[in-house]
Parts: structure tokens; C-alpha cells; sequence
């Protein structure tokens, strides 16, 4: 008979394979900071060769280690980012959903006015605002991206109240911190846990993105946006290798998150444990 | 399926070569007394074509093509006429008496005359936004073809300011000038597509002699964009960088233009200080002997290999090969003398490589405009060649929102070049109320003097000795043996790719600037 491979065990698979690139990128990045930096015209514009993998550019810079370098980066901004954002969400979701009227109604009008101005342009303002740089992109970024989560937070919490045991458990005299700890938090953890997770390729996204437009990191830096936007330069004279494996690699990173948060959700969502 | 795909592609293909073939026809149809030439996007003037808003006369000088000017610079950068006859200034510097043509006319049939010259000074003096016009107190038209200009102060050099201000009608200029300008030019403006082109047709009326090329479209574009354009057969000259001068393209050939678009760092010559909370000057590079052994300590050829191709000369000053230039300022590259300076001067290497004096490490951050590509090579290679020295460079991409600021503690590299000594002054001359140089924190009184009679001098052929004598006058000066506040690297050739056939006329040496200059001298240009 043969053995059909269990769809947990697969989607745990996936998830340790994802966790274990990120931490390899990660790690790698922190050990190719100098090297990533180092300028060295003897050797500049090589294709990709064993000695240099992705190449090196008009400067005479590892590519390699530039893009790993500038992933960790772009990852490290992505969990300062998100767990600042997820944090900011959490507290506002559960502040929305029982504290009444008066706070519900200033949380939803805080999120429809950073939803209501298009994503990057705020992004861009709050980072110029702020000095730019990798303080600016980090303040930047955390502070646009918990809207989505704290709606999502909000409408669950709103479902949780009308469930019986929440009821049940006010009728018993309990305050509101305490159910909303007690009760409310332990539902809400995965959906937390995901959203968290899921923040990520969004914010790593836009950090790319907004140094690419040349507001962000600056440009001595070794980070993705700044690769991308230099390589454009570069790509008409034939030098492929400057955009092709920065970019695959983003979005490589973008994929195990995703993954990451996907295979999270399965795993730990109640409604889809036993699949 | 494979088989659409391939047929696809080749219609896909057959279509594409259809067009570059259709559009390359077209442009040798016109080619006989037509001409595209591309420019940087920065090139576009963004008020106009309005000499009081910078157009000819501002950041980047140039001839204004559509208006006359009453003096031109010749190929040597000598004084020539344009609308002037004659010109001379009183003893005391401080009148001009410029005489001009009587037969001149306006592209709207109006003659012209000294008011619109005397206008024309004036409006620049209130208005310009961009160049310095204070040593003007007032021109006036004395009678139709005569026009004196009072001084506030002696200024030797107004020939070249003369050479760069186009004269606008007094009749029809208002705010919109800059949008539909009339002048007395070589080329009269025909169109304007703000963001991409200007199109320029010849003057039939000009009194010089006439164009040979009759229409000229400028194209706003960026490097890669204008490359493409060349390698689709599009434009007949492409504006270039060092960075793509190994390629090749059919049809096209690469020139190269000498210049004076120098690039440099200033390194602060005092040590540092606080002044109204910014820091001004640096203690490592307030130290001469360090300016002294970083001067010879960088090898200018090899920086010009590694980042220009070769496409460049060394740079010894803000003016080299100017009628103004001190040769003096040239020096070889000696890395042992550069280590000796040094260690002469106390900086010992420390357990690290860095050298070290009294605590003070021999370190600083090398700031460059994060939008110049070449320029930060130039700061990379900078860092590399003074790692060997011992001294730490980190290199830093800035905003010119904040580099004028920090560039009165830190170096920053700069590109300078102008056809005028007034640019010497600029950079080295103190300014009232600091005592200090603009751009970077340096004072020297006796180099003041020197710029200072300079100015008042009557004879601008003999002011040059006195430029020469600030830079070097055999005991003080801005040169190796003087107190070298600035470092002055590479010029940047000027490069483009031209069709083959088209015959450019003899270039002067290109300032600052890699737009309007090549086309000074459109009118000569001619096909084969």
C-alpha cells in the first residue's frame, strides 16, 4: 500500500523550509554586511560566474552579497514593522470591540483615514517627515500597516461578543479587561498569529518600493529597492544579472511568508485543523 | 501550440524591424539640414527661456540661441562681439560703455536698441533667481546704440556675464515671456512640449551669418532613454555616460568633448566648531599637512580608468586649462610622500591600520548627491585609494536639501566649471559676515586681496595674472605648497553619441553641465 503523505506533515514541511531560508537570509545578511559594502574596481560588471553567483555591478560590488545583505535588512525592517503594526492592531481591535461607542467609533474613523489616503503616498510622507532613512522607513511602514489587522481583530471581536459564553461570563459580573483577556484574547490569538505573519511580505514590499522611488534607505546601503533602481540603469546596456536575481530573490522571500502565514493558519485555525 | 508561439514571434519581430526601418528613413529624409540632439532631463530651463530666470545665465552657463548676447566667449575663452562693437570701462572699474549694432532686429521686426539692452540688465538685476547681479547698480541707454552700466563695485570680469545674458524686447516682455520669448537669436522657438522637446527654427532675418542647420529639436530625456533612442535610430545625437561608452551602435560614432566639469571635495580647513548650532570645519582635515597628503595621495588616472573608462583628465583646479588657471596647481602622485606628510605630521597608524594624533581619529564620512551615479564612484574609489593611506573615508549618499549644510563639516563631492573666473571667487573668497568661504570653511587674506584687485583691475587680460596670483603667488595660494582647502579630481569628458556624417563643429571646452553647451554652435553644424 502506499503511503499517502499527510497533508499536515506537508504543510509543516513547507513551513520549516520557508522559516529555514528566512533565517539562512537573515543570519547570512548580518555575516555580509562589510563585504556588501566593499567596492573593488578591478572586478567590476562580471556576469554571474561560481566565484560571483549574481554578478557584480558598475562598482565592482558583490552581488550576492548585496542581495543577501539587503533581503536581511528589508526582513529586519519587516518584523520591526509588523510587530509594531500587529501590536498597535491588537490593542485597537479589542479597545474597539468593548469599550463602546464613543472608542469604536474613534478607532474605525482613525482607520478610514489612513485607508483613505493611498498607502504609499503616506508611506512616503511619514518616511520624508521623519528624516528618512532606516529610522523613516520603519516609522513609515509601521505606522500604515495596522488598519487592515485591526478591522480584522475588530469584526471578530464584535462576532465574539454575541457569542453564549461571552455573554454568560458578563452575566457572572465579569469585567470587560478581563473577558476580553480571559475569553476573547485565546480566540483571536491564530488570527493574530497570521496576520502578523502575513504583514510581513506587504511591509517588506514597501520598503522595497519606496527606496526604489529614492525616498528611503540611502544609496550607499545595500537594500533591494536601491539594487532594482540602479540595475534599471544598467539593464539597456545588456547587464541582466544587476536585476534578475535581486529581484527573484524578493520575491522568493515575498513567497515564504506567504507560505509561512498560509501554512500557519491551516495548522493552528481550528476550522481547518483537521483537514 | 509551439508552433503559434512561433509564428507569433516572428510577426512579433517583422513588425519591430518594419518600424525601426520606417523610422530610421524618416530621419535620413530630414537629415540634410535637420538635427535631434538629446538632453538631460535637468537641461529643461523650468521657467523658460527668460535670461532673468536662469536661462543661458544661470547654474549652467551656455548661449542662449534665441536671443543675442553683447559679448561671446571664442573657442579660447577670449572675449568676443556679439551685439557689442565696442566695449571698454572707466578707469575706477565702475562704468562700462558698451557701444552695439544699429542693424539688429527683434524676430518681430522691432529694432534693437540700447533701451532693450538697458532693460534687459536691469529686469536681471531684480529679478534673477539664479545668478548674482548685485555689482550692477543701473544700466542705462544713453542714446539708440549706446549703453552704460554703473557698478556698485569694480567688476573686471562683466565681459563674461555680458556673454551669457540674452537681450529680451522691451516691448513684449511680460511675465509670460519665458513661455513665448522673442528674440534677435540665431534660432527662433517654434514649440515647446514642456517634459519633452523643444523644437528651434533658424532666424531668416539674422544679422550674422545664417544658419546651416534650419530646425533643431532638443529632446529631455534620461541616459538610458536617450541611449535607446540612438540604437533605434531616432535622434542624431545622444547625450551619454562613461558608463555606457563601451558600447557600440551601428550608425553612430562616440564623441568625446573636453571640459572643465570638474569634480572635487572640499575638505574643511579648519578645525571644528559650532556655529548657530552647525558644525562648521573638521578636525582631521583641518589639519594641512593631511589636505597636502590626500592631494598627492589619490592617483587621478587610475580613478579616471576605474570610473570614466578613461573618458577624462585629471583635475588640479576649479578652472583648468582656463586663460585663468595657475599651472602651478598640477601635481604627481607620490603615495610615498603622501604616507611621509603624514607621518611627519604626527598621524601614526594605530593598532587597527587608522592613523591616529591626540585622540583624533583619521576618519571621515565622504558625502556624495545620492542621484549621481558618478559621483559616487568617484567618492568609492576615493575611499579605497585613502584606506591605503590609513585614513577611513565612509561613503554617504545626501539630498542637496542637507548637503550644503553638512559640507561645512564634511567633505562632499562637488562638480564644478565655469566660463568665468567669478567661480574661483565663489569658492575660495570669504564671505562678510561668516569669514569664511561658502561652500567649505577656508580663509586666506592675502588670497582675498588678490581676488579682490582682481575685480577692480580696468584690463581683464591683466586680471588673469591676479586669478593665477590667488591660486599661487609663490607663498600663499589654494595649491599643494599653499593651504589646498579643495581637491580637485577629475574633469568629466563630455560624451555623446553622434550619426555618422554629421559634422559637429569645433566644441569650446564644455562647462559644468552636460545639456545646452553642445549646442553653442548648432548653427555650424552641416551633414556630409
Amino acid at each position: 500500500m502506499k503511503k499517502k503523505i499527510n497533508g499536515r506533515t506537508l504543510l509543516l514541511f513547507w513551513l520549516v523550509l520557508s522559516v529555514l531560508f528566512l533565517t539562512a537570509v537573515c543570519i547570512g545578511g548580518s555575516f555580509l554586511d562589510e563585504t556588501a559594502r566593499v567596492t573593488d574596481f578591478s572586478r567590476k560588471n562580471i556576469s554571474p560566474c561560481i566565484q560571483y553567483p549574481f554578478g557584480t555591478d558598475w562598482l565592482g560590488r558583490d552581488m550576492f552579497a548585496r542581495t543577501i545583505r539587503g533581503l536581511s535588512i528589508s526582513i529586519l525592517i519587516g518584523v520591526c514593522a509588523a510587530s509594531v503594526s500587529a501590536v498597535a492592531a491588537f490593542l485597537l481591535g479589542v479597545v474597539s470591540a468593548t469599550m463602546g461607542k464613543m472608542a469604536d467609533g474613534i478607532v474605525t474613523w482613525l482607520i478610514d483615514l489612513v485607508m483613505g489616503i493611498p498607502h504609499m503616498l503616506l508611506l512616503i510622507l511619514i518616511c520624508v517627515a521623519s528624516g528618512r532613512g532606516l529610522k523613516g522607513v520603519i516609522l513609515g511602514v509601521a505606522l500604515t500597516h495596522w488598519t487592515s489587522l485591526t478591522r480584522l481583530i475588530r469584526g471578530e471581536v464584535l462576532q465574539l461578543k454575541e457569542q453564549n459564553y461571552v455573554k454568560i461570563a458578563y452575566k457572572l459580573g465579569k469585567g470587560r479587561w478581563y473577558v476580553a483577556m480571559k475569553h476573547m484574547a485565546p480566540q483571536l490569538f491564530p488570527q493574530f498569529v497570521v496576520g502578523l505573519v502575513l504583514l510581513f511580505p506587504h511591509a517588506i514590499l514597501h520598503e522595497s518600493g519606496i527606496t526604489f522611488l529614492g525616498f528611503g534607505l540611502s544609496n550607499e546601503q545595500p537594500a533591494i529597492g536601491i539594487i532594482l533602481s540602479e540595475a534599471m540603469k544598467y539593464l539597456v546596456t545588456g547587464k541582466w544579472w544587476l536585476a534578475l536575481f535581486p529581484g527573484i530573490m524578493l520575491v522568493l522571500t515575498v513567497i515564504c511568508f506567504y507560505t509561512m502565514g498560509d501554512s500557519l493558519r491551516k495548522l493552528i485555525d481550528p476550522a481547518s485543523a483537521h483537514q | 501550440m509551439k508552433k503559434t508561439w512561433i509564428t507569433l514571434l516572428a510577426a512579433g519581430l517583422m513588425a519591430a524591424s518594419l518600424m525601426g526601418t520606417g523610422l530610421s528613413a524618416q530621419a535620413e529624409e530630414n537629415a540634410k539640414n535637420e538635427v535631434i540632439v538629446t538632453m538631460p532631463t535637468t537641461s529643461e530651463p523650468e521657467a523658460g527661456f527668460d535670461p532673468a530666470y536662469g536661462w543661458g545665465a544661470g547654474e549652467h552657463v551656455h548661449e542662449p540661441l534665441i536671443q543675442s548676447t553683447l559679448t561671446i566667449t571664442n573657442s579660447d575663452l577670449s572675449i568676443g562681439m556679439d551685439l557689442a562693437t565696442e566695449y571698454s570701462a572707466s578707469e575706477d572699474g565702475l562704468t562700462w560703455t558698451v557701444k552695439i549694432r544699429d542693424d539688429v532686429k527683434f524676430t518681430d521686426g522691432e529694432p534693437l536698441t540700447a533701451e532693450d539692452v538697458a532693460f534687459t540688465y536691469n529686469n536681471c538685476r531684480d529679478n534673477s533667481s539664479v545668478n548674482d547681479f548685485s555689482m550692477l547698480k543701473e544700466a542705462v541707454a544713453v542714446d539708440d546704440t549706446t549703453v552704460e552700466f554703473h557698478m556698485t563695485k569694480a567688476f573686471s570680469i562683466w565681459p563674461y556675464t555680458m556673454a551669457i545674458v540674452g537681450i529680451v524686447p522691451e516691448h513684449a516682455y511680460d511675465e509670460n515671456y519665458g513661455q513665448h520669448p522673442i528674440g534677435s537669436g540665431r534660432y527662433i522657438m517654434k514649440q515647446w512640449d514642456r517634459g519633452q522637446q523643444v523644437i528651434f527654427e533658424a532666424n531668416p532675418d539674422y544679422y550674422g551669418e545664417a544658419p546651416k542647420m534650419q530646425k533643431v529639436t532638443v529632446l529631455f530625456m534620461e541616459e538610458d532613454a536617450a541611449l535607446a533612442a540612438a540604437q533605434a535610430g531616432q535622434v542624431d545625437v545622444a547625450h551619454t555616460a562613461a558608463s555606457y561608452s563601451d558600447l557600440t551602435i551601428d550608425g553612430y560614432n562616440l564623441l568625446s568633448v573636453a571640459t572643465v566639469d570638474n569634480r572635487g571635495i572640499n575638505l574643511p580647513a579648519v578645525p571644528a566648531a559650532d556655529v548657530d548650532g552647525v558644525t562648521v570645519g573638521n578636525d582631521f582635515t583641518g589639519d594641512v599637512a593631511v589636505r597636502r597628503a590626500i592631494n598627492i595621495g589619490i592617483d587621478r588616472d587610475e580613478m579616471i580608468q576605474n570610473v570614466l573608462n578613461g573618458y577624462g583628465t585629471p583635475a588640479y583646479s576649479v578652472c583648468d586649462k582656463l586663460p585663468w588657471y595657475n599651472a602651478d596647481a598640477e601635481v604627481a602622485y607620490d603615495f610615498d610622500a603622501a604616507v611621509k606628510l603624514l607621518e611627519d605630521a604626527g598621524w601614526a597608524e594605530g593598532a587597527d591600520g587608522i592613523r591616529e594624533k591626540d585622540g583624533v581619529r583619521a576618519a571621515f564620512t565622504l558625502l556624495y548627491p545620492s542621484s549621481d551615479s558618478v559621483r559616487q564612484a568617484l567618492a568609492e574609489d576615493t575611499k579605497n585609494q585613502l584606506a591605503q593611506l590609513g585614513i577611513e573615508v565612509t561613503t554617504e549618499g545626501v539630498g542637496w536639501d542637507t548637503a550644503y549644510t553638512r559640507a561645512e563639516s564634511e567633505p562632499l563631492v562637488w562638480g564644478w566649471g565655469a566660463h568665468s573666473p567669478m567661480e574661483v571667487y565663489n569658492i575660495y573668497h570669504t564671505m562678510k559676515d561668516t569669514g569664511l568661504a561658502e561652500y567649505s570653511p577656508y580663509a586666506n587674506e592675502t588670497v582675498d586681496q588678490y581676488m579682490d584687485e582682481a575685480l577692480e583691475s580696468s584690463d581683464l587680460e591683466e586680471s588673469y595674472e591676479l586669478w593665477k596670483k590667488a591660486q599661487w603667488d609663490g607663498e600663499n595660494g589654494i595649491i599643494q605648497e599653499g593651504e589646498i582647502p579643495w581637491i580637485w579630481l577629475c574633469n568629466i569628458d563630455h560624451l555623446y553619441f553622434v550619426r555618422d556624417g554629421l559634422q559637429i563643429a569645433e566644441q569650446k571646452i564644455h562647462p559644468h553641465g552636460h545639456g545646452w553647451s553642445i549646442v553653442n554652435n548648432v548653427d555650424q553644424w552641416s551633414w556630409e
